[in-house]
């Protein structure tokens, strides 16, 4: 028999029967629409709905309207949801309009008056800084975070080594590009606000939405629609609070969708950055290190400081550091805020860091592969911030990925270069989860909170962690879905830990329904669930005792046995006395890849073909396999187009300029090379059974390791993400062989 | 997006007759839309009345010995998948495959193409390159002008204002290429093209480039120094030189102008050894 | 006038509807008319290609196709595509090759690949066929295991 996948979304996705946000209906709608800031920044002066309000069957509201329809309350001051005074970034909402159709909503949204007075517009992070901040700028203004840690005397370090190597990298800003567009339906029914919802996390809505409109959590029911994607850009609310204003305001249920334009003109994504590293070498060896961040988080929302102490880490990369120093400031501009983006911004600090490393190795003389491995963390050492670094499986797969580069590098034509490149990431299994499970004699179902992004990690993931402890096939494992009210309660799709943190809700309640199941049947554990004529069956020691035969007649009759488990994570912990200023944040489990590219660069134009592709991953243990390849593909492709791509473009004025999918440039069918995958297994992770998270962490090597297999290619040394053929053609010297 | 309203004739006369009785600015002319869709939707043109060419008997291709005419209203798909055309005009053949995707190609026409006159356009440089000519239909009949007088600029063309494209005509089969450079290699814009070809019933090249505004043009100081069926390198070299000296090569936001001079020579030589005439 | 009559055959089933604008796109005949709302609206400006459908068997972008311009055209769409023999088989490649997350790309992704098998001449070679399916973007896959179907399918063909 061959292995077929089993997903239970397949059928209905390519059946066209699959409801997404903006499918969504509900009877007597209205369409909603957002009216945009004109310009980036400026001071609001007067936002005229009337021409709106006159329209037939409209109604319009603006920041004086939020207090007044959520029972006088104002919201979350930090995260206005309509421009009050200024504005802070163009098509920053000034208002909302609903009405009978969508070209009527848009008719009445450009109807409104929008008077905005110009001010100075920073668009671009170094235009804000032109200089280098100094210590005083972390009082300044422009700055929305600056953190600043030290160990050791790092000047000092600095003076005596044989040599010290400085260089600066900027990366730009990408966008999730999830294909299907933002879109919330709300509807609000006294004081109960329902909204039906596109998104990564539907608590997280929840609880953004009562914040934002200052309503008890109870009130609000957040339902989940099927999700087309999600990367980051789903993560938080976004559209729910307007839609539920706007049906409050209506007294009807109001859609609200993003076109795909707005998708990139309100997107909340990975911004630009500037980052110097200098590195002290003595004897080949790292003996000190500073890296200094600038990075723009746009108008900045709260979790700003998450973007700058959380980044900063992986700009050390898996690598020792005796002595170091890196300080960050987080860097306010007229655009939209930062946001997540499947492994925010870490994969051009794997860029930055890997290239720079290899650029200091080349430098004094050094095998990059061999100077990477003599700075690598291993497990039971301590992170630069003191952290002991738990089981990982990092070095192994470099080890593998050293093998194969060497093999690829023999092998291939002229003209071609093999490159590597290395990630680590920490698999956000803090965050909390809970599951309810029901086993029936026929069914073992799953009640969850989290809608199936697409990843299969709540569809596949769960079902595999429940067959995997429990021996029953997939096909008698259900996992449900509710929303807000009805589900318990778990954190989302967001940090790779479904698996790793909702999956050990489940097998903690699956263990508990066992338990129960054991102790009914008078056996001991560890018994396992298997099908036998039709019906589940418990095996233990002691033989095989059908599930019917254990249940009440109540549990029979209301659905079968339940159990409950939760799961809530806990990290490790960091050095304080290292901190100087700012937060910094400990990892929760370590996880990290290898990877090979063999790229094919046209020296005279510029572009980079991708040959082939290998990726070593860590990954504890693969829970399943054929959706753990596919969270792998996957995410080389989107880094692919990180690395030679993708790359939003802001003018000084702070206009987005390529705001559609022409000219905002993922990956094709054609770019997209063969690709082997290899998880490294045994170093065990938070998850169940040892798993580790697999969403983000394979997109972190890979633009370092096409920027490492340009430069084996042409000895062009790229210090800029994208690398653009114009960007490669550049570094490269004209008419060099 | 504003209403209008959609006419249809089935007869030229019948088109012609529509564009004459309507103000410039009041009428669309549609042939595969899928160019004009975009205008409409971002509210660039407002007409109250849009002119659908779906009815015509323009969906022709005709060889006729060496050369090929090609109904305006012809999708751009149905003309690639000519058993012919890859063979007799392998650069026309590059530079279709270079429009859109083949879920455009499929609306997409020749016609709509040149008629908008779209500023990156891949048909029109190799089109220039063919010496290709345009038939247009307007209220005193047919006249025939060259591709490089009916495209004067981005967006701007020398149609009358009730003239219509009826076909393009390709005089003569000719050992063609069009090599273009772009970020991402399929579903992009080119930044920079040249189209190559060579003609042998005047035994000499033509050369065109393309991908910066504001339209493409043909270089003839290229083609002189293109000597012979198969230039030598330094020929392609002084080819190239002239290029650059005499083409308006400008950056815009998709490369810089040093950038875009840097690709010609490159380019131009490929596409001359591609169009067979050696080096490279 | 600004909207009319539009006789069309979708999925196999003769549609007559009533006053249909003349700036209406297919893409919303189809969802918001017809209630078809398996074609996916994506970027509404022939950049992603979730919305592809077939009109008479030629893969088209719907967002870009004002509805009346494929009058008396015979449409399909992902909700009939299992009654279309090629399509049948190419739903079943994408289950069987798993060539599906999120899904949102996969009906233009079906459409687009039916319409390519249902032409003449299928001696090109398979890179083309990729070339071809430039125009539809997934962000799920990374499209190995769209490849991974379409091979099979062209391995089937011969």
């Amino acid at each position: 028999m061959t292995a077929v996948p089993l997903r239970p979304d397949l059928a209905l996705k390519l059946g066209g029967r699959a409801i997404y946000g903006i499918d969504f209906e509900l009877p007597g709608m209205l369409y909603g629409a957002l009216v945009p800031a004109p310009i980036a920044h400026g001071r609001l002066t007067s936002v005229d709905l009337s021409a709106a309000r006159e329209r037939p069957g409209v109604v319009a509201i603006s920041a004086d309207d939020v207090s007044g329809l959520t029972g006088g309350h104002t919201g979350d001051a930090e995260r206005p949801l309509f421009a009050r005074e200024t504005v802070v970034y163009r098509h920053q909402p000034v208002a909302a309009v609903a009405a009978p159709t969508l070209a009527e909503a848009r008719a009445a949204a450009a109807s409104v008056r929008v008077v905005v007075e110009p001010l100075p517009v920073v668009s671009d992070l170094e235009a804000a800084f032109p200089e280098w901040p100094g210590s005083d700028a972390a009082a300044s203004p422009r700055v929305a975070a600056h953190v600043h840690a030290r160990r050791g005397d790092v000047d000092r370090a600095f003076r005596d080594a044989e040599k010290v190597v400085s260089e600066t990298y900027r990366t730009g800003s990408v966008h999730q590009v999830a294909l299907e567009p933002h879109a919330s339906v709300a509807e609000v029914t006294g004081d109960r606000y329902t909204v039906h919802t596109t998104t990564q996390s539907p608590f997280g809505v929840r609880e953004d939405v009562a914040s934002l409109l200052g309503l008890p959590e109870e009130s609000i029911v957040v339902d989940g629609t099927w999700v087309g994607g999600g990367f980051g850009g789903k993560g938080a609310s976004f559209l729910e609070a307007y839609a539920l204003l706007l049906a409050r305001a209506s007294g009807r249920p109001v859609r609200l969708a993003l076109s795909y334009r707005e998708e990139f003109l309100l997107g909340r994504t990975t911004l630009p950055a500037v980052v110097r590293f200098e590195t002290g070498v003595t004897g080949g060896r790292i003996v000190a290190r500073r890296v200094r961040l600038l990075l723009d988080v746009g108008t900045s929302l709260p979790g700003r400081d998450f973007a700058t102490g959380y980044s900063i880490g992986f700009l050390l990369g898996p690598y020792t550091a005796p002595a170091f120093e890196v300080e960050g400031y987080a860097v306010r501009t007229n655009k939209p805020a930062f946001g997540p983006h499947r492994a925010p911004f870490a994969p051009q600090c794997a860029f930055m860091v890997e290239s720079h490393l290899e650029h200091v190795a080349r430098e004094v003389g050094r095998d990059p592969v061999a100077f990477r491995r003599d700075h690598l963390w291993r497990e039971g050492m301590a992170t630069p911030f003191g952290q002991t670094v738990g089981p990982f499986g990092l070095p192994s797969a470099l080890d593998s990925a050293a093998e194969l580069a060497a093999r690829w590098r023999r092998d291939r034509p002229e003209g071609h270069g093999v490159g590597i490149g290395v990630g680590f990431w920490s698999t956000g299994t803090g965050a909390g989860g809970e599951a309810r499970l029901r086993l029936s004699p026929e069914t073992l179902t799953i009640l969850q909170g989290e809608r199936e992004i697409g990843s299969g990690s709540v569809l596949v993931g769960l079902a595999a962690v429940a067959e995997r402890r429990s021996g029953l096939p997939r096909g008698r494992i259900r996992v449900e879905y509710a929303d807000t009210a009805h589900a318990p309660y778990d954190a989302g799709v967001f940090g790779s830990r479904t698996v790793g943190a909702l999956g050990r809700a489940v097998d903690d309640a699956l263990v508990r329904l066992l338990a129960t199941l054991a102790e009914r049947g008078g056996a001991t554990a560890p018994l396992s669930l298997a099908e036998e004529g039709g019906e589940i069956v418990v095996r233990g020691a002691s033989g095989t005792t059908p599930v019917r035969a254990l249940l009440t007649a109540e549990e029979l009759a209301g659905g079968g046995l339940a159990a409950e488990g939760k799961h809530y994570g806990r990290s490790g912990s960091i050095d304080e006395s290292l901190v100087l200023d700012g937060t910094f944040y400990p990892y929760t489990d370590f996880t990290g890849a290898a990877h090979v590219a063999e790229v094919d660069v046209d020296r005279e134009t510029g572009s980079v073909r991708l040959v082939r592709y290998a990726a070593f991953q860590d990954v504890g243990t693969v829970i399943d396999g054929p959706a753990a390849r596919a969270q792998v593909e996957g995410a080389v492709a989107m880094g692919l187009g990180a690395a030679l791509t993708e790359e939003a473009i802001w003018s000084e004025d702070g206009r987005l300029l390529n705001a559609g999918l022409v000219d905002y440039r993922i990956p094709t069918i054609t770019e997209v090379p063969p690709l082997d995958v290899t998880f490294v297994e045994g170093f065990l992770g938070a998850g169940p059974f040892g798993a580790k998270g697999l969403g983000e962490p394979p997109i972190i090597p890979v633009p370092a390791a096409v920027a490492s297999a340009v430069r084996d290619a042409t000895g062009a040394h790229v210090t800029e993400l994208p690398l653009t053929p114009e960007r490669v053609a550049r570094a490269l010297k004209p008419n060099e062989p | 997006m504003p209403e209008f309203e959609l006419v249809t004739p089935a007869t030229p006369d019948e088109a012609i007759a529509t564009l004459r009785a309507s103000a410039p600015g009041d009428v669309a002319v549609l042939a595969g839309g899928t160019d004009l869709a975009g205008d409409l939707d971002q509210g660039r043109v407002a007409p109250r009345r849009v002119l659908s060419l779906r009815r015509l008997p323009w969906r022709t291709l005709d060889w006729n010995g060496e050369s090929l005419t090609i109904g305006s209203t012809l999708p751009l798909r149905t003309l690639e998948l000519d058993a012919d055309l890859a063979r007799r005009l392998p650069g026309l053949y590059a530079a279709v495959r270079a429009v859109g995707s083949v879920t455009v190609r499929h609306r997409a026409t020749i016609g709509g193409n040149l008629g908008r006159a779209a500023p990156a356009s891949d048909l029109v440089p190799m089109l220039l390159a063919l010496d290709a000519e345009v038939e247009l239909l307007g209220p005193d009949g047919l006249r025939t002008i060259t591709v490089d007088r009916l495209v004067r600029a981005s967006r701007e063309t020398a149609l009358g204002p009730a003239e219509l494209i009826r076909a393009v005509r390709i005089p003569e089969a000719r050992p063609s290429a069009y090599l273009w450079q772009r970020v991402r290699p399929f579903h992009d814009i080119s930044h920079m093209a040249v189209a190559v070809a060579f003609s042998p019933s005047r035994r000499s090249w033509r050369v065109a480039v393309a991908g910066f505004p504001p339209r493409p043009l043909l270089v003839p100081e290229a083609e002189s120094a293109l000597a012979g069926t198969r230039p030598d390198l330094v020929s392609v070299e002084r080819a190239a030189e002239a290029v650059g000296r005499h083409a308006p090569i400008v950056a815009d936001r998709r490369a810089s102008e040093e950038y875009r001079r840097r690709l010609v020579r490159p380019l131009l030589r490929r596409a001359v050894a591609a169009a067979g005439g050696g080096g490279a | 006038m600004t909207a009319g009559p539009l006789s069309l055959t979708v999925n196999g089933r003769s549609r007559r509807l009533e006053a249909v604008p003349y700036s209406e796109r297919l893409l919303d005949t189809l969802r918001l008319r017809l209630g078809l709302k398996g074609t996916k609206e994506g970027c509404r400006s022939g950049g992603c290609g979730a919305c592809s459908v077939l009109v008479d068997d030629r893969s088209t972008l719907s967002c870009l196709t004002l509805a009346h311009e494929v009058e008396g055209s015979s449409v399909t769409t992902i909700e009939g595509v299992a009654e279309d023999p090629v399509g049948a088989r190419v739903r079943d490649a994408f289950e069987a090759a798993g060539a599906v997350q999120c899904g949102y790309c996969t009906p233009g992704f079906v459409m687009a690949l039916t319409g390519l098998l249902k032409e003449e001449g299928r001696s090109r070679p398979f890179s083309e066929l990729l070339e071809d399916l430039g125009g539809n973007l997934c962000r799920c896959t990374g499209y190995a295991a769209i490849v991974r179907a379409a091979a099979a399918l062209r391995e089937g063909d011969e």
